[in-house]
């Protein structure tokens, strides 16, 4: 299948200044793609060369099959944006603004508002002059997923949002894909998009470092482990365990690190009773920052 | 939907519509309220002791006469000044202010060219033209006969401010072009300040200074004034070359405009 987003050797300077040096970028169609890297290192210049909005140095860039440029009114018909800097300002309240939007793509049904909104905490009727940083962030998010485009651009789209509301703008997300909508979500912390992303890739100086499947990144990673028994166990009963290691075991107590799937070490530890079983997060941050750094390097 | 921009923009600016409307017809009526204490006899006198040179460049002609006093007053210096000013705002903000604050690029990311922005950022400034134009010629109709200046008439008195809109609106497309060719409101300000001092002259002293004399054939003022139709009437002519003027500026603006990055 055709890649829903595409840029080829993508450059743009500004001035003297790079923007971009050569960003190759693919997203396939369905996918919730992470587009991570810090602040500077071009995930904003590539955004706005996807939306038209600025015209590459040299490359190409595709989205839905299309040149931006070449696309013009009838491509972004079928597209979502958020901005990295939403900015509506003014004496009008969030419905008025998000109605006009709305009547700019032909007509978004009032109901569908509502229902975001809704998911979101936000008060429609408030000026937008008088909405939080974060308030704000929503009446974003609402316009950006009103009329179920299919390609969502989302320029770090968690700023400024609290950690309930992102978890249900994740959602949001989420169900966004399951429908059968591409999200392409930039950010600069990994953290923010390795929920819900199935891929994520890695700017930095204008080039694309390195590109993950966050499942298989998840498998590779290595999680901390405790297990509470009801009473002391032997060490070596988990000693043949795969993927388990630094296995320390003080009496009921067990604490090892563990890496790829946890079912073997659930089957060695149902042999006897467990009282509680805790397992970390992997720290995929953690384990991309390593990555990322020799990559970076490698391509010096 | 075709012309929510335009129908936006408007709502979005109504309040700063509503300053230019009571500002201008403020100025225009105390201005137009003056001439029963003008007209008096002894002013001709004092009005020639002046060298006609600087009434000249300052755009006054005959004060005695109705029409020469509102054609040298409300529409001759301090209405084209303020009209001249709001251009400069209504054209700054058009395509510049909104790329200043950041606002343009949402609304080029939704299905609509940049084409249409900014012709529909044009009709918005028209339209304000026009309206501040209604309400200043509703005021003056109101005041013109306690204020004597009933022999003018109707058609005349809304043939000059058809003129002025035309005025205004020639302005207003070159504020809005340098905005849209630079993205800086600022250079729309000033673009528009200069052109408007520059031509203001060249039309006024122009012709009495031999070597300068063809300036007053490209100042957007000559074609304001120069058939005078507070006295003549509408000059169909010279309105059709400040439409005209105000449309090749809209398409140069916009050619650009098409071409360039916006700004972040």
């Amino acid at each position: 299948m055709t890649d829903v987003i595409r840029t080829e050797a993508l450059v743009k300077r500004y001035g003297r200044r790079r923007g971009l040096d050569g960003l190759d970028l693919a997203v396939s169609p369905g996918e919730i793609y992470g587009f991570l890297g810090p602040n500077g290192a071009g995930k904003t210049t590539t955004i706005r060369i996807l939306l038209d909005l600025i015209r590459p140095t040299s490359g190409s860039a595709a989205i839905l099959g299309e040149a931006p440029r070449r696309g013009g009114t009838p491509l972004r018909r079928r597209l979502g944006y958020l901005p990295g800097d939403f900015t509506a300002l003014g004496g009008q309240s969030a419905r008025e603004l998000l109605r006009h939007l709305g009547a700019l793509r032909g007509g978004v049904p009032d109901a569908r508002i509502e229902a975001l909104a809704d998911r979101l905490d936000l008060d429609l009727g408030t000026r937008l002059r008088s909405l939080s940083k974060g308030n704000r962030q929503k009446v974003g998010v609402v316009q950006a997923f009103m009329h179920q485009p299919e390609l969502l651009i989302l320029d770090e789209p968690t700023s400024g949002l609290d950690p309930i509301i992102q978890q249900r703008f994740l959602e949001l997300v989420r169900e966004a894909r399951d429908a059968g909508q591409t999200v392409f979500m930039s950010s600069h912390v990994l953290s923010e998009v390795q929920q819900c992303a199935d891929r994520v890739g890695i700017v930095r100086d204008g080039r694309m470092v390195a590109v993950e499947d966050v499942a298989a990144l998840r498998a590779r990673s290595v999680r901390r482990v405790e297990i509470a028994f009801d009473e002391p166990v032997p060490a070596d009963a988990f000693a043949a365990v795969p993927g388990l290691a630094d296995v320390r075991v003080d009496g009921a107590r067990l604490r090892a690190t563990l890496t790829g799937r946890a079912d073997p070490l659930v089957k060695a530890a149902a042999r006897y009773g467990v009282e509680t079983l805790t397992m970390d997060e992997p720290d995929l941050e953690e384990l991309f920052l390593v990555h990322y750094g020799r990559e970076a390097d490698d391509a010096r | 939907m075709p012309g929510s921009v335009l129908t936006k923009t408007l709502r979005d600016q109504r309040r700063a519509l509503l300053g230019w409307v009571i500002g201008i017809t403020a100025v225009g009526i105390l201005y137009a309220a003056f001439y029963p204490v003008i007209n008096v006899p002894g002013t001709a006198d004092f009005m020639e002791s002046f060298p006609p040179g600087i009434m000249e460049a300052m755009g006054f002609a005959d004060f005695m006469s109705p029409a020469g006093y509102l054609g040298s007053t409300t529409y001759g210096l301090l209405g084209p000044v303020l009209v001249v000013v709001m251009a400069a705002w209504a054209g700054g903000a058009a395509i510049a202010g909104e790329e200043e604050s950041g606002r343009l690029d949402l609304t080029l990311a939704h299905p609509v060219s940049r084409w249409s922005v900014l012709v529909q950022r044009f009709l918005v400034l028209v339209v304000q033209m026009l309206v501040v134009m209604a309400v200043l010629t509703g005021a003056l109709l109101l005041i013109s006969g306690p204020a004597e200046l009933g022999d003018i008439g109707a058609a005349n008195m809304v043939a000059a401010s058809l003129h002025l809109a035309g005025l205004g609106i020639v302005f207003g497309a070159l504020g809005l072009a340098a905005g849209a060719v630079t993205g800086r409101r600022s250079v729309a300000y000033a673009t528009v300040a200069i052109v408007g001092v520059a031509t203001f002259f060249a039309n006024n002293l122009g012709p009495s200074v031999d070597w300068l004399a063809w300036t007053r054939d490209i100042s957007p003022f000559h074609y304001y004034s120069g058939g005078t139709p507070l006295a003549n009437g509408i000059q169909p002519l010279d309105l059709l070359v400040l439409g005209l003027a105000s449309v090749v500026l809209v398409v140069l603006g916009g050619l650009v405009f098409d071409r360039r990055d916006i700004a972040v």
